[in-house]
């Protein structure tokens, strides 16, 4: 769909604050999608130096979202925005509350690849890992591309690989309580790999989030209800 | 920024977008064009005005909206190089019928103009004038049953019961609008417009008309020409946007002000141009 | 900025003092102008007041007169012969004997003179008012004659030049005046008796009268048909070439000289339908055909003056047309319309030249009763007045002025105070 324009506002100001909650938020994206690179790589490389960055990074996600936040509420408190620009702010304002979560989850992933790394127990789980990783990362730079562009066309694309995400999430879980019940030392290691599967299957759920929130921005339509 | 999704032109569409039409019509309006001497004021209008409904009508200065809402109890009649084509139905009868009668008419389709305009009389004579001019109430102890419950409907019977027979020019602005709503209800009119009530009134008198408007609607039907789209937001159950004498959008209130139809709509409404 | 050495708020501030000169320059022309007016006025005032104060007053001269029934020739028991009875002579007689000593036959009449020659009329009325004097020595003020009169408002003194008392009669004044038998007092007969050929008998009651009554009738006539038309105009007639002419041509009237309307009086009403000449009631008829054009101006000016709102607020609830203008236009219009009146009247009130021409410029001794008894009004009044030779007139015609203007004041007086009566907000 290649419908989406820029045209200007009757107020320059209202235009630029608009602009400025949109590319504010696909900064924040931007900054979670590396984060989320990150942690994964955490686990592929072997570097928990990575893990603690990502851990220290945190702070600014939240500082995002805090700013988008206060940003949306000055635009509703003094432009009282409609259509389009009222879903706009509510869209960035409910995107940056998901990227927030998507970055508390980055943070969990990266504390349970510091302690795997440290046991150095990383076979068990590690392929369902790498590909919910990799759904994930795909899906998140998806979902922003399409809020970059306004475009809510990858909305089927998200859903069907989210619903990969649940069954690879599923059959990970499986497997490592196969390992636990075989051998009941692992079980720690397990429980850790266990919550990383975890935290990348809640990703995968808020960029679906996100991808609805698109779909809300450029149709106007809620598909919560149906997905 | 704009976005736009299923329209891609500011073009005027041919026939309104949305759900102009109702199945509990007190008005219906079909393909109604008004014209000022040659120029064509309005273009192919058709609409229902349900039932105690509050339906706004917003757009662009000249979009036509106040002559529409003027057509609807033939104020327009006052304005020899009007003409009026198409059909107005209000209780089974066209109203630009030949054989209909305006003053009829206007005491069943009344009206609350966007300057408070109080007779130069006293309160109580004010909402007494169209009970007596239509023979409604003649004995005075009717009338001044009239003309409280007339006063206590438009909430303003608290502020004036003890000065009905001070002039009602003295009241302040949003009174005096409060008044000509209570002069208006007085004849019990099945059908109340309002064209732009509260342009000239600060937002606490604004914001009493708005009050006053929800609670009419619950026994009028109530048709507002208004140029603020936060009151239009506010009071309508459904919202209609001209633009250029063309109606080009009537929606439910909430869908137009979070995802009209039109492309049109969607620029006035987000203050694109207008 | 083009000037470098200069900030712009230099530029300004020399600009300034400039400016101020020339707005000092522009009051002080609307000053100048005011007091160039104000002083021609008071000029005019000054003029008008100082030559007619005198009018207001008149002297008069006590005498004792023997009204005995038989010298007077009257019947005491029949009224009607008291207007045959021969007072002057009992007059003469009583101021004969007031100069035993005045014996010649010239001497005499001179003496005689010193009275007006309407005293006899004054006591007429006097013993009709009050019959039980007959057959009694009455001690009675009647008024000197206008030389006498002339000679107390100091217009003539044995100094001066041209004054026409003889020195005899000098003598005899002089001397009443030494017995206390004169006095200098208000003229109330210049407000109750109409026009004389004597300046100290002459009044404007006539005249005001005359000119009540012809304002009367103008008003009567022209309000209702200038409303009437007005509003027509206004609101109900349809607006193309023939209404177009029409205002036109009502706006032309207004400027027609008013000689043309009293030509037209003349024509119509005194030759083709034969209307009894000189009366208010045609007067009036004239006046108003001359001021229905400015009544219906400003009528027209106060019905555009009423505000759209409320006749959309009349029409918004259903009123009719006539409803609309019967109810609210009117009563709104109605402070314009009166005033627009008033100001009519007021005009035809100062109007001669109609009435010149339909005979109201007549000679008129009596006070006229109704509309159609013959009548002059104040200006042809003071028209007459400022022709006649005799000095006592110039008072006359000033303090007749004065009449007329103090008239002319209370009306335009009660217009403002009409005006601010009938006046609504909206």
């Amino acid at each position: 769909m290649d419908s989406r324009f820029f045209t200007e506002h009757s107020s320059t100001k209202f235009n630029e604050d608009l602009e400025a909650i949109r590319t504010t938020t696909l900064e924040m994206g931007g900054l979670v999608a590396h984060q989320l690179a990150q942690a994964l790589k955490a686990f592929s490389s072997g570097d928990s130096g990575l893990a603690t960055e990502v851990i220290a990074n945190e702070s600014k996600v939240d500082s995002f979202e805090l700013e988008i936040d206060h940003r949306c509420l000055e635009i509703i408190a003094r432009r009282a925005p409609a259509a389009g620009d009222l879903r706009m702010v509510i869209v960035c304002m409910k995107m940056a509350s998901d990227l927030e979560r998507v970055g508390d989850e980055i943070t969990k992933i990266a504390n349970m690849a510091i302690k795997l790394l440290e046991s150095g127990n990383l076979k068990m789980g590690m392929h369902e890992v790498k590909f919910i990783g990799q759904q994930v990362t795909n899906m998140l730079a998806t979902a922003l591309d399409g809020f970059a562009r306004i475009d809510a066309s990858s909305y089927g694309d998200i859903c069907e690989r989210e619903q990969e995400v649940d069954a690879s999430y599923g059959s990970g879980v499986r497997s490592l309580v196969t390992y636990m019940m075989e051998d009941p030392r692992s079980i720690s290691d397990a429980m850790n790999m266990m919550w990383t599967l975890r935290s990348l299957e809640r990703i995968g759920d808020h960029v679906e989030n996100l991808a609805e929130q698109i779909v809300y921005l450029v149709e106007g339509k809620d598909v919560r209800t149906e997905g | 920024m704009k976005l736009v999704d299923n329209v891609t032109e500011h073009t005027i569409p041919k026939d309104t977008v949305g759900t102009p039409f109702s199945d509990n019509a007190e008005i219906s309006v079909r393909n109604v064009d008004v014209f000022y001497g040659e120029k064509q004021a309005i273009h192919n209008v058709s609409l229902d005005i349900g039932k105690n409904e509050v339906i706004a009508m917003i757009g662009p200065s000249g979009c036509g909206k106040s002559t529409f809402l003027r057509v609807l109890n033939r104020m327009n009649d006052t304005i020899d190089i009007c003409r009026v084509t198409g059909e107005i139905i209000h209780d089974g009868e066209n109203i630009y019928a030949p054989k209909t009668d305006v003053v009829p008419l206007r005491a069943r389709v009344g009206m609350v103009f966007q300057k408070p305009n109080p007779f130069p009389k006293s309160i109580y004579d004010n909402v007494a004038y169209g009970p007596k001019l239509h023979g409604i109430a003649s004995r005075r102890t009717d009338l001044d049953e009239i003309v409280e419950t007339s006063l206590t409907k438009a909430g303003l019977w608290n502020e004036v019961k003890d000065r009905l027979h001070t002039p009602g020019t003295g009241l302040s602005g949003g009174q005096q609008q409060r008044l000509c709503i209570a002069r208006t209800i007085a004849v019990n009119p099945e059908v109340i417009l309002m064209d732009e009530p509260c342009s000239a009134l600060d937002p606490i008198a604004t914001a009493k008309i708005e009050e006053l408007i929800a609670e009419l609607s619950t026994n009028y039907t109530i048709a507002i020409v208004t140029h603020s789209m936060q009151q239009a937001a506010r009071v309508s159950n459904r919202t209609a946007y001209f633009h250029l004498g063309h109606l080009v959008e009537v929606n439910p209130t909430e869908q137009v002000f979070t995802n009209p139809d039109h492309a049109l709509t969607e620029a006035y409404i987000t203050g694109r141009f207008g | 900025m083009t000037n470098t050495n200069l900030t712009q708020r230099q530029i300004i501030e020399a600009g300034l003092k400039k400016r101020y000169r020339k707005e000092r320059a522009f009051k002080a022309a609307g000053v100048i102008s005011i007091i160039f007016g104000l002083s021609w006025l008071v000029l005019l005032f000054g003029d008008i007041i100082g030559k007619g104060m005198p009018a207001f007053k008149s002297t008069m001269i006590q005498l004792s007169v023997n009204l005995d029934a038989d010298d007077l020739g009257i019947d005491p028991e029949d009224a009607t012969t008291f207007n045959k009875g021969n007072y002057d002579r009992v007059i003469r007689n009583a101021i004969r004997s007031e100069f035993a000593e005045v014996k010649s036959r010239g001497d005499r009449r001179s003496l005689g003179r010193i009275v007006s020659s309407n005293a006899g009329y004054d006591l007429r009325d006097l013993i009709k008012e009050n019959p039980t004097l007959i057959n009694t020595q009455a001690s009675v003020w009647v008024k000197a004659d206008s030389v006498v009169d002339d000679y107390f408002k100091n217009y003539y003194s044995p100094q001066k030049p041209g004054h026409i008392l003889t020195d005899k009669q000098l003598i005899w004044v002089n001397d009443l005046i030494d017995r206390d038998k004169v006095t200098f007092q208000f003229n109330k007969g210049f407000f109750t008796s109409s026009d004389s050929r004597d300046p100290e008998s002459a009044g404007v009651a006539g005249a005001l009268k005359g000119s009540v009554l012809a304002l009367i009738v103008c008003l009567v006539l022209a309000f209702p048909i200038a409303i009437a038309a007005a509003v027509y105009l206004e609101e109900f007639a349809p607006k193309n070439r023939l209404t177009d002419i029409i205002e036109v041509n009502i706006n032309n009237l207004a400027a027609v000289p008013s000689i043309i309307f009293g030509l037209l009086g003349l024509a119509i009403f005194l030759n083709l339908f034969g209307m009894p000449r000189s009366a208010p009631l045609l007067g009036g008829m004239v006046l108003a055909l001359m001021t229905l054009p400015t009544i219906i101006i400003s009528a027209r000016a106060a019905i555009k003056a009423v505000p759209p709102s409320i006749r959309e607020a009349a029409y918004g609830l259903g009123a009719s047309k006539m409803q609309v203008v019967l109810h609210h236009v009117i009563p709104l219009a109605m402070p314009g319309m009166l005033t627009g009146a008033i100001i009519g009247i007021a005009q035809a009130l100062g109007e001669t030249a109609p009435l010149l021409m339909i005979g109201m410029v007549a000679f008129i001794v009596d006070i006229p009763q109704g509309i159609t008894d013959p009548a002059t009004v104040l200006p042809v009044q003071i028209y007459l007045w400022s022709d006649s030779p005799e000095r006592g007139f110039v008072a006359n015609t000033s303090a007749a002025i004065m009449v007329l203007l103090g008239v002319l004041i209370t009306m335009n007086l009660s217009a403002v105070l009409l005006r601010k009566r009938l006046e609504k907000r909206w």
